[in-house]
C-alpha cells in the first residue's frame, strides 16, 4: 500500500501544525488554569473547518477522507495538549449520526456539530457494565411517540456541555429479544438531567469527563438513531473510528516524546559530550523512532481501510493491540532518557507518558481489543 | 471589491548560495510566503469579507512560485496567477515591479493592491512604491490597519516614532506591516477547493512587457559582490560586582563608546 503524502494532505498537517503553534498554547493555558475547555473551544475549531471531516457538504461537513482527519490529529498529539478530545468527539459523531441517521436525523443533528454550536458526546459505559451489551442499566422505557430515560453513564466526555449525545440503553419495548440496545440521540440539557463533578484523571490534563445522571428525561422516537436493537451495532462502529482516531493522536505523542529524547540528547553534556553520542542513548532513540513509524504505518493501513468502505472493525482493534503498548513503551524512554528531569513538570515527557496510558483503557480496553482480534483470528478460514 | 496582492516566495533558511549573477540559487532550498505578505492575503481577505468581491494573488518567480500560490488559495485567495518565464530571470526590484506591474494592467479593473512591505530575503521595500509609481496609483505605504467604504481606503500609517491616517481613492495601493493582523489559520475546505484550482502562468508576452525592462538585463541595479559575512570572534569582559556596579560598568562602557 503506497502511503506517499499528497499536496492536499501535506497542506492539512501544515494548516495544522500552525493550529497547534499559533492557538493551542493559549487554549492549553486555559484548561491548565480551569481544568475545563474553553467555552469558546468549538467555535476555533469551526474557523478552522476542522469539523465534519466524513460528513457530506449538505450537512455541513467537508466530505474529505478519515486520512486527512488522522493527518491532523497526529499534530494536535505533538502538542500534549487534550484539547483535541472534543474535535475528535464531534467529527466521529456527525459521521455515526450520518451513516446511521434518517434524513430527519441528519438535517437536525449534524449541521450543529458541524458548526461548533454543539458539543457531541458517545456513552455506553455504566458503572457496572464493561463491555457487554446485556449488562446495561440505563433504560429506555415506551412512553407514547416518546421513551423515558433512566439510570446512569460513567465517564462520559463533555456529558455536561451542551449538545447532543449518542447514548446506547436497553430498549425495554425489546425485553426478552437477543439484542435490546438501543441508541437514542438525546439533546444534553433535557429536562432530568444532571452531572457529576469533573474526574481526577492521571492524564488528559483538563479533560471534562464526568457521570451523567438520567431521571424520567422524556426523548422522542425520531430521535432513535438506526433501528431499535442496533444499538450495539453502532456503538462498535462508532469505536473502530475513533480508536484508530485515537491511535494518531498517541502517535503524535510518541512522536514528540522521542524529539524531546533527540533534543536532550544533544542538550545534555556527559563527558565533555552530547549524550546522544553515547551508544546506550542512540540505541534506545532508534528503538523509539521505529517503534512510531511502525505504529504510524499502522494507523494509515487501517484507515485507508475505513476510507474505502471496506470492513475495518479488526483493523482498528489491532491498532489498538500494536500501538498501545509501544506508544507508552516509547513515552516510558522517553521519562527515562531525561533521567530525574523526565519526572519533573518541567518537561514535556512527563505529560506525554501520562497522556499516553489512557489509550490502554479509553475507547475500549487493550484486552477487549485483544479479544476482537484473537477471536477474529480463531473464526477466519 | 476587486482585490489584487503580491507577494513573494522566499527561502526559509538562514545560509543561502548564490550563482555568478549574484542571483540566488533557490533549487533545492525550502521555501514559504515571505511571512509579511501572509498578512497582506489576511488583509485583503477581511475586506472581501467584509464588502464582498474577489482576491487575485499573484507572484513572479521560477516554477516552483506555484506551491507559494496555491497556499494563498488555500488561506482563501479566489484566483492566483502565476508569472513565469525565463525572461524574467535576474531582476532586480525595478525590473520585479516592472513585470508585476504588467501583470496588474493585464487583470486590470481591480480597486486595491495590497503588497507586504518588504521580502525577508531583500529587506528593500521597494516594490510597493515602485508599482505604485509605474500604475500611477496612491501609495498607501506601512499600513498597521488598513479600512474602507468600498470606495475610498483608509490606513494607519507606521512612520517611525508616530503614526499618522491617511486615506486614498480606489484604486490604490497599500503595504502592510505584519502588525497589522493575525493572519488566520488555513481553514480546511479552503484547501480541499484550493486544489481543484488551476493557476495560469502568465510569460513575458502574456503581458505586454517590453523584453528590454525585463530580468538582468532589465535592471538598474548592477551586483558588484554578494557575500556573507564574516562571523568574528569577539573579546569577551566579564564585569563583576553587585548587580548595581555592573550596571554601572556598562553604561559606563557603552558611553565610552558613544553608544548612549
Amino acid at each position: 500500500m503506497d502511503f506517499t503524502l499528497s499536496p492536499i494532505n501535506k497542506m492539512v498537517i501544515k494548516a495544522g501544525k500552525d493550529f497547534c503553534e499559533r492557538i493551542v498554547p493559549e487554549i492549553d493555558a486555559y484548561m491548565a488554569e480551569h481544568g475545563d475547555y474553553p467555552p469558546d473551544l468549538l467555535e476555533k475549531y469551526a474557523k478552522a473547518r476542522m469539523l465534519g471531516f466524513d460528513v457530506p457538504k449538505e450537512y455541513g461537513g467537508l466530505a474529505t477522507t478519515n486520512f486527512n482527519l488522522i493527518l491532523l490529529i497526529e499534530e494536535f498529539g505533538k502538542t500534549g495538549s487534550t484539547c483535541f478530545l472534543p474535535l475528535l468527539m464531534n467529527n466521529s459523531v456527525a459521521e455515526t449520526i450520518c451513516h446511521w441517521g434518517s434524513e430527519e436525523v441528519k438535517k437536525k443533528f449534524v449541521p450543529p456539530l458541524c458548526d461548533g454550536s454543539a458539543w457531541a458526546t458517545m456513552a455506553f459505559t455504566e458503572p457496572d457494565t464493561g463491555s457487554d451489551p446485556k449488562m446495561l442499566t440505563t433504560t429506555a422505557t415506551p412512553d407514547g411517540d416518546d421513551f423515558i430515560i433512566n439510570g446512569c453513564k460513567r465517564f462520559i466526555s463533555m456529558a455536561n456541555k451542551p449538545g447532543y449525545g449518542v447514548f446506547i440503553c436497553k430498549d425495554l419495548s425489546l425485553a426478552g429479544q437477543p439484542h435490546d440496545s438501543t441508541a437514542f440521540i438525546i439533546d444534553k440539557k433535557s429536562p432530568g438531567i444532571s452531572c457529576s463533578g469533573h474526574y481526577e484523571l492521571t492524564g488528559l490534563d483538563g479533560a471534562d469527563t464526568c457521570d451523567i445522571y438520567f431521571n424520567n428525561v422524556r426523548v422522542p422516537k425520531e430521535n432513535i438513531l438506526g433501528k431499535q436493537g442496533q444499538g450495539f451495532n453502532v456503538l462498535l462502529r462508532w469505536i473502530s473510528g475513533e480508536r484508530i482516531q485515537q491511535a494518531a493522536g498517541m502517535v503524535g505523542v510518541g512522536h514528540q516524546a522521542y524529539l524531546e529524547a533527540k533534543k536532550y540528547s544533544m542538550q545534555r553534556i556527559v563527558n565533555g559530550m552530547p549524550m546522544g553520542y553515547m551508544q546506550g542513548f542512540y540505541w534506545m532513540l532508534g528503538e523509539m523512532k521505529v517503534k512510531i513509524d511502525a505504529c504510524r504505518l499502522m494507523v494509515y493501513n487501517a484507515v485507508c481501510k475505513q476510507d474505502a468502505g471496506k470492513n475495518f472493525d479488526t483493523a482498528s482493534a489491532e491498532v489498538k493491540v500494536f500501538t498501545t503498548p509501544l506508544i507508552q513503551e516509547v513515552t516510558r524512554m522517553a521519562v527515562q532518557f531525561h533521567g530525574s528531569y523526565g519526572y519533573s513538570k518541567e518537561y514535556l515527557v512527563e505529560k506525554l507518558f501520562r497522556i499516553a496510558m489512557h489509550q490502554g483503557v479509553v475507547a475500549s480496553s487493550l484486552e477487549i481489543n485483544k479479544t476482537i482480534v484473537g477471536m477474529t483470528a480463531l473464526m477466519s478460514k | 471589491m476587486k482585490i489584487i496582492v503580491t507577494i513573494k516566495q522566499v527561502p526559509n533558511v538562514t545560509k543561502v548560495k548564490w550563482d555568478a549573477d549574484g542571483s540566488l540559487i533557490r533549487a533545492g532550498l525550502p521555501t514559504i510566503i515571505n511571512p509579511v505578505d501572509k498578512h497582506a492575503i489576511e488583509a485583503a481577505l477581511e475586506l472581501k469579507e467584509k464588502h464582498g468581491g474577489e482576491v487575485i494573488v499573484i507572484s513572479m518567480g521560477p516554477g516552483q512560485v506555484e506551491s507559494a500560490l496555491r497556499e494563498a488559495l488555500c488561506m482563501g485567495a479566489d484566483q492566483a496567477i502565476q508569472l513565469t518565464d525565463r525572461k524574467f530571470a535576474g531582476a532586480d526590484t525595478w525590473a520585479t515591479s516592472y513585470a508585476l506591474g504588467c501583470a496588474i494592467k493585464k487583470i486590470g479593473d481591480y480597486d486595491l493592491v495590497i503588497s507586504g512591505v518588504e521580502a525577508m530575503d531583500g529587506n528593500t521595500a521597494q516594490v510597493g512604491p515602485q508599482m505604485a509609481e509605474f500604475l500611477g496609483l496612491p501609495l498607501l505605504s506601512y499600513a498597521l490597519g488598513i479600512e474602507s467604504d468600498g470606495k475610498k481606503v483608509q490606513i494607519q500609517q507606521k512612520l517611525g516614532d508616530f503614526e499618522r491616517k491617511i486615506e486614498a481613492d480606489f484604486p490604490a495601493l497599500v503595504t502592510v506591516e505584519k502588525e497589522i493582523n493575525e493572519y488566520r489559520v488555513t481553514p480546511m475546505d479552503k484547501i480541499l477547493e484550493a486544489f481543484e484550482k488551476e493557476i495560469p502562468v502568465w510569460e513575458a508576452d502574456d503581458v505586454d512587457a517590453e523584453l528590454v525592462h525585463l530580468g538582468l538585463k532589465g535592471s538598474p541595479t548592477k551586483l558588484r559582490k554578494v557575500f556573507s559575512p564574516k562571523i568574528e570572534k569577539g573579546k569577551v569582559q566579564m564585569l563583576e560586582g553587585t548587580p548595581e556596579e555592573i550596571a554601572r560598568q556598562v553604561a559606563d562602557k557603552l558611553n565610552e563608546k558613544f553608544l548612549i
